[in-house]
């Protein structure tokens, strides 16, 4: 269906999916909304209409609570789908995503660390206030998938086995170290680790929305640039090269760049997986391997699915919430199982992609 | 022109090339011939510039091959690689639209795109442009590859910095390995092609028969070493292919037209 649209058309069918899913998510919950009260909320949280003592209740719920959970979940779409994208080009593989390469598990071992340990113990990270967090998280993060890609590389081409494997590794160490951390928490503290490494956004503020919107904007123009030399680098790293791209740079600014957005998400919402793998496989698919297309798409469609994914944890078991990445890894897990047996079906006919 | 003057290539201390001084001629078909080992990847890979010598330098038309940036060379020059397997699907004039990126700064023009579907007519796969790559026979993909080369120092060109024609060089590293007999002969003739308009050709070829009915300059690598420069095939002599390729050899003439080929055995 896609194939037939232009790029443009293409956007434009997945950006009025997204402003419905928006709008969905944004009225359905535990407080219900209808748009017209949505509409009356934001006109008086703008100030352009005065304030009604009788709207309190609601307009707080909406304005503090559900727009900016609206706006998180809908960016943690953006950068994982995107960063699938940045992933899967530079691994030139569909089967590889911030989950798989270590980057979501980093990230959340450093977030975890100033969690439990705090200012206390990592004296370092005191004076560092509110931004311990998200940074900690890019260390981890970083650390993680620059790991994974140096293991899994050699002579300019990546092992995808190896690096399946250094993943799984890289994974279980990180998981193992947040684990001795939850062990050593206490309660409250463990159950926010618990709850945040399965993903959520009931935590979902106006600052975390900020902190991700401003990663994500700053990668995606980054990306959008580079759409052109991600294109060549599917070639292979020497034919990159000789195409006149520094693929040394590329893969560095990748990997930060697929770090910075992925940790800052990572660290406002947890750990949520196979979105990045599933969105830009679905865009492959219905449509190109082009980044020109891939790199907007996989923003929105990643979007769509998140505000999706979020509006189901709301209502699946009220009056409680499930945290959303068990939806996407029961989902998610099925999907990546069928693109693998679909990979291996390919191969045996002689035919790869 | 392509110079090598006294290029040294080593990796860890071990030595690959050693002391290699040539010169690829534009309007020539220059080949490199060697056994598995000799060290052809390697000069290639310091020729095209992807590979910096450990000590010696490379020039393309005087000027040192570190003094352009990776952009400029990419106008300059083209590699065409034995196997390119592309990590996704991608259509045929995708692929070949990727050797028009070093040209254009946001958007293709339409040059560019005249360019991409003239080299698609080239070799012949204009009527399967929309098709997706990985469908491709062998042969098919790298007739798709040849036609990005083909766009990517295309010699009508100009006006991006280097002259129309002029200065410009294909690379062919082991381009017809595991191709059939069909797109072996296509895919040199396309290169052969160039030769008129001022390209230089420099073809890595592993089927000497192959080399000796394409070649007009012969580089013949031992041993990391540069041992033999044939102005022509008959210029070859049988004892240097003997020793250098372990292989007893004799030529054969061809009574109809009076051409040769060899014959090898152990």
């Amino acid at each position: 269906m896609l194939r037939r649209l232009s790029d443009r058309q293409a956007f434009a069918l997945l950006g009025v999916l997204l402003a419905v899913a928006m709008l969905a998510s944004a009225g359905i919950g535990a407080f219900s909304f209808t748009p017209a009260e949505m509409a009356r909320y934001a006109a008086q949280g703008l100030g352009w209409t005065p304030a009604a003592d009788a709207d309190a209740l609601g307009r707080n719920v909406f304005l503090s609570l559900r727009l900016p959970r609206v706006l998180v979940s809908g960016l943690t779409g953006a950068v994982l789908g995107v960063s699938g994208t940045l992933m899967q080009g530079l691994f030139r593989n569909p089967i590889v995503e911030p989950g798989l390469a270590g980057t979501s598990a980093g990230a959340a071992l450093g977030a975890a660390m100033v969690f439990v340990l705090g200012g206390a113990t990592l004296s370092f990270a005191a004076p560092l206030g509110a931004v311990a967090v998200p940074l900690l998280a890019f260390a981890g993060g970083f650390a993680a998938t620059m790991l994974v890609y140096r293991v899994s590389s050699s002579l300019g081409k990546v092992n995808v086995y190896t690096l399946l494997l250094a993943g799984i590794a890289v994974n279980a160490v990180c998981g193992a170290g947040t684990g001795i951390l939850s062990y050593v928490a206490r309660d409250p503290q463990a159950r926010n680790i618990t709850f945040w490494n399965l993903g959520t956004f009931t935590t979902a503020d106006w600052p975390a929305a900020g902190l991700i919107a401003l990663s994500f904007t700053a990668c995606f123009a980054w990306s959008l640039r580079s759409a052109r030399a991600l294109d060549a680098l599917m070639l292979g790293e020497d034919e990159a090269a000789y195409l006149g791209v520094d693929t040394r740079a590329l893969v560095r600014r990748v990997i930060v760049a697929n770090t910075v957005m992925v940790s800052a998400a990572t660290a406002m919402v947890g750990v949520i997986a196979f979105v990045g793998l599933v969105v830009p496989h679905a865009l492959r698919m219905l449509r190109s391997s082009n980044h020109a297309f891939l790199v907007p798409a996989s923003a929105l469609l990643g979007a769509l699915l998140m505000e999706v994914v979020d509006v189901l944890a709301r209502v699946a078991v009220p009056p409680a919430e499930l945290p959303v990445g068990i939806i996407t890894a029961l989902a998610g897990a099925p999907v990546f199982l069928w693109i693998l047996v679909r990979r291996q079906r390919l191969a045996g006919a002689g035919l790869d992609g | 022109m392509v110079e090598l003057r006294g290029v040294s290539y080593a990796v860890g201390g071990m030595p690959i090339l050693r002391d290699v001084s040539l010169a690829f001629e534009p309007g020539r078909f220059n080949v490199v011939l060697g056994p598995n080992g000799a060290g052809k990847s390697t000069l290639l890979k310091l020729a095209t510039g992807l590979l910096r010598p450990s000590s010696g330098s490379v020039a393309y038309g005087g000027v040192d091959v570190a003094d352009f940036t990776t952009l400029e060379l990419a106008r300059r020059r083209a590699v065409l690689s034995q196997h390119v397997e592309l990590a996704f699907a991608l259509s045929v004039r995708d692929v070949v639209a990727m050797g028009r990126f070093p040209h254009f700064a946001r958007a293709p023009t339409a040059h560019d795109r005249d360019v991409v579907q003239h080299a698609l007519e080239m070799v012949g796969m204009a009527p399967l442009h929309a098709r997706a790559y990985p469908t491709l026979s062998g042969g098919e993909r790298q007739k798709v590859q040849m036609a990005r080369v083909l766009a990517q120092i295309w010699p009508e060109d100009g006006g991006d910095g280097t002259e129309a024609g002029g200065g410009r060089c294909l690379f062919l590293d082991e381009p017809t390995t595991s191709l059939d007999v069909h797109f072996q002969i296509h895919i040199l003739d396309l290169a052969r092609g160039l030769l008129g308009r001022g390209c230089t050709v420099v073809a890595v070829l592993h089927d000497l028969n192959v080399a000796f009915q394409y070649g007009d300059r012969f580089f013949v690598l031992e041993d990391g070493r540069l041992a033999h420069v044939a102005a022509g095939a008959d210029d070859v002599p049988r004892e240097l292919i003997e020793r250098v390729f372990r292989v007893r050899a004799h030529r054969v003439r061809d009574p109809e037209d009076g051409g040769s080929f060899w014959r090898f055995a152990l």
